[in-house]
């Protein structure tokens, strides 16, 4: 099986082919149609904030065990500027209201572990699990 | 509750023509259009209340407030065309001693000379 | 549980499929409100309908089944939205909890004692427009004089009440109810004027009573001015004294005046709350509020502030919209 692969986001067309490989590795892990929607929907934020901001970057999908729990571990990096206020970014009501969508915070939301790792001017990295229940 | 603000920029000169009322909801409204003013040493602003119909306390903040930075660059700030209610609230503050203030009597004594 | 929600779901739909009634309609929409309180999302609600569609009629065709999946991929950010509400709800909350809260330490903190000296009747109140007060009324006394400030920051809410603190601390900062009126002004005026921004400004009255002579002495900072009503004249005058707001310049001259009151007088402070309320057919004007004050005139000075405030509430249709603080003292017989 097949347990890692990514895909580069340079285009918008990219944004598809990352929900794409996401819902495949989500129903061979056996999530049901409403994870499933909801994986790619984070995806699809990640993707969609990489290619208007960050200009580049990839989407990288993993299996990942621990313990008896399987999941689905995103990660989401580019190298883009890097968020300066990480708290604003996840705060309710920032994003949306700026019509960019459900924004990080609906990301959070969408998944069960939400990670991010930023540096100014070398990039950013987002990682987002959800668990097989 | 509604508010106009009209401005003209003439070298040293600022001429406003403000109307409607001016209450806690549209004392930011004014701020905001009155903060477009660029300031400079000397200026003089002169602002046409005649068709402002109310203004509270929170109004009179915001002619505090450019009187203020007016007076920090030794310009002028003249108000002129208000009200016998309007001019009660700048007797009542003490503001009529330190700002130029002409009622609608006096701006019609001024057009007849 | 969403496994028993699919259960009940499942036979309120197909009682509806086999009969299309009022009454079944209205079981389904009774279900969705526990859904709601189990926090069942959008997208799991069609989710539970697709699955309880494809047990009841198992000839659905394929195409139809898959547009559920499209609708639950459509109905994500709904549920997103929802969820996003609700937490706006919590935070909301949080706020005004803090709110009743920091009210709460603005009167504890601004608290003041009406003095109580022979021959003299005080009564005040002071209502809020919103939870916090932007209005001030404070008390200093000794044995034969008071000093009475009545103050009005302008704004409301929190910026305004934030600034009252200023008030007391200069106050209590003061060599007592003895001080002079300008003193008191030209006191706070440095400190407010060192400490507020530009837009900002604050509205004081100060007056000082003498109980040996009966004296009032009294000054503003651009503060509305007081009604002093003659009892033997059956009149009322304002009581005027030029002066500049707390917080525009630093250096400012008051100017300080002087009345005798005899048996009956009282003088009238309050701020702008009461001559400017609005009512629906145009302002109040001041000679109602003089006519309300007239007609209870005998009454205690706390029941004259109460029934003030309570008329002018009537006024106003009970929507204040201006913190309101009134003031009386009353020389007795």
């Amino acid at each position: 099986m097949n347990t890692r692969s990514s895909v580069e986001i340079i285009k918008e067309q990219d944004i598809v082919a990352a929900r794409k490989l996401g819902r495949n590795k989500a129903k061979e892990l056996g999530f049901g149609t409403v994870d499933q929607a909801r994986i790619t929907t984070a995806i699809s934020e990640l993707a969609r904030n990489i290619y208007l901001y960050a200009g580049k970057g990839n989407i990288q999908i993993q299996q990942i065990t621990e313990g008896d729990l399987k999941g689905l571990l995103i990660i989401a990096s580019d190298e883009g500027e890097g968020i300066l206020d990480v708290r604003k970014v996840l705060d309710d009501g920032y994003t949306t209201s700026g019509g960019l969508g459900a924004g990080l915070p609906g990301v959070k939301r969408l998944m069960d572990d939400f990670k991010i790792d930023t540096v100014i001017g070398e990039g950013t990295k987002i990682s987002a699990t959800k668990w097989l229940r | 509750m509604n508010i106009s603000v009209e401005l003209f920029e003439k070298n040293m000169n600022v001429k406003g023509i403000i109307k409607g009322e001016i209450d806690a909801f549209t004392a930011p409204v004014l701020r905001e259009n009155l903060l477009d003013i660029s300031l400079k040493e000397n200026i003089l602003i002169e602002l046409d209340l005649t068709d402002v119909s109310y203004m509270d306390s929170t109004g009179l903040g915001v002619f505090v407030g450019i009187y203020k930075s007016v007076n920090a660059l030794n310009g002028q700030l003249k108000l002129t065309g208000l009200s016998s209610r309007l001019k009660r609230l700048f007797d009542i503050t003490g503001l009529v001693e330190i700002m130029d203030i002409q009622t609608r009597e006096e701006v019609m004594i001024d057009e007849t000379v | 549980m969403p496994q028993e929600f699919k259960r009940q779901y499942k036979e309120i739909l197909e009682q509806y499929t086999l009969r299309q009634t009022e009454q079944n309609l209205y079981k389904g929409q009774n279900f969705s409100k526990q859904l709601i309180q189990k926090n069942i999302s959008p997208e799991e609600v069609i989710s539970i309908h697709k699955a309880s569609l494809e047990e009841l009629i198992p000839t659905l065709p394929k195409d139809a089944l898959h547009s559920f999946d499209f609708l639950i991929e459509v109905m994500i950010r709904y549920g997103l939205a929802l969820e996003e509400h609700k937490a706006l709800i919590q935070i909301q909350e949080n706020f005004k909890m803090e709110m009743e809260l920091a009210a709460n330490v603005q009167k504890t903190l601004l608290k003041t004692k009406i003095p109580n000296l022979d021959g003299l009747d005080i009564g005040m109140i002071s209502v809020p427009a919103k939870e916090m007060n932007g209005d001030y009324a404070y008390f200093l006394s000794d044995e034969t004089s008071i000093g009475i400030a009545v103050a009005d920051v302008i704004g409301k809410g929190i910026p305004a009440a934030l600034c009252m603190s200023m008030i007391k601390y200069g106050m209590d900062s003061l060599n007592g109810a003895k001080t002079d009126p300008i003193t008191v002004l030209d006191v706070i005026n440095r400190i407010v004027e060192k400490s507020v921004t530009d837009s900002m400004f604050i509205s004081m009255f100060y007056g000082r009573y003498d109980t040996l002579r009966s004296e009032f002495t009294h000054a503003s900072a651009g503060h509305e001015p007081p009604l002093f009503y003659c009892a033997k004249q059956k009149k009322f005058t304002e009581l005027q004294a030029k002066g500049l707001l707390l917080g525009v310049i630093p250096n400012v001259k008051y100017e300080q005046h002087s009345i005798v009151l005899e048996e009956g007088d009282f003088i009238v402070m309050m701020t702008d709350g009461v001559t400017e309320c609005r009512s629906n057919d145009g302002f109040i004007e001041q000679k109602k509020v003089m006519e309300i004050i007239e007609r209870v005139k005998k009454e205690t000075a706390q029941e004259m502030v109460e029934h003030v405030f309570h008329e002018l509430e009537i006024l106003q249709d009970f929507e204040l919209r201006d913190d309101f603080t009134l003031v009386i003292l009353k020389k007795e017989g």
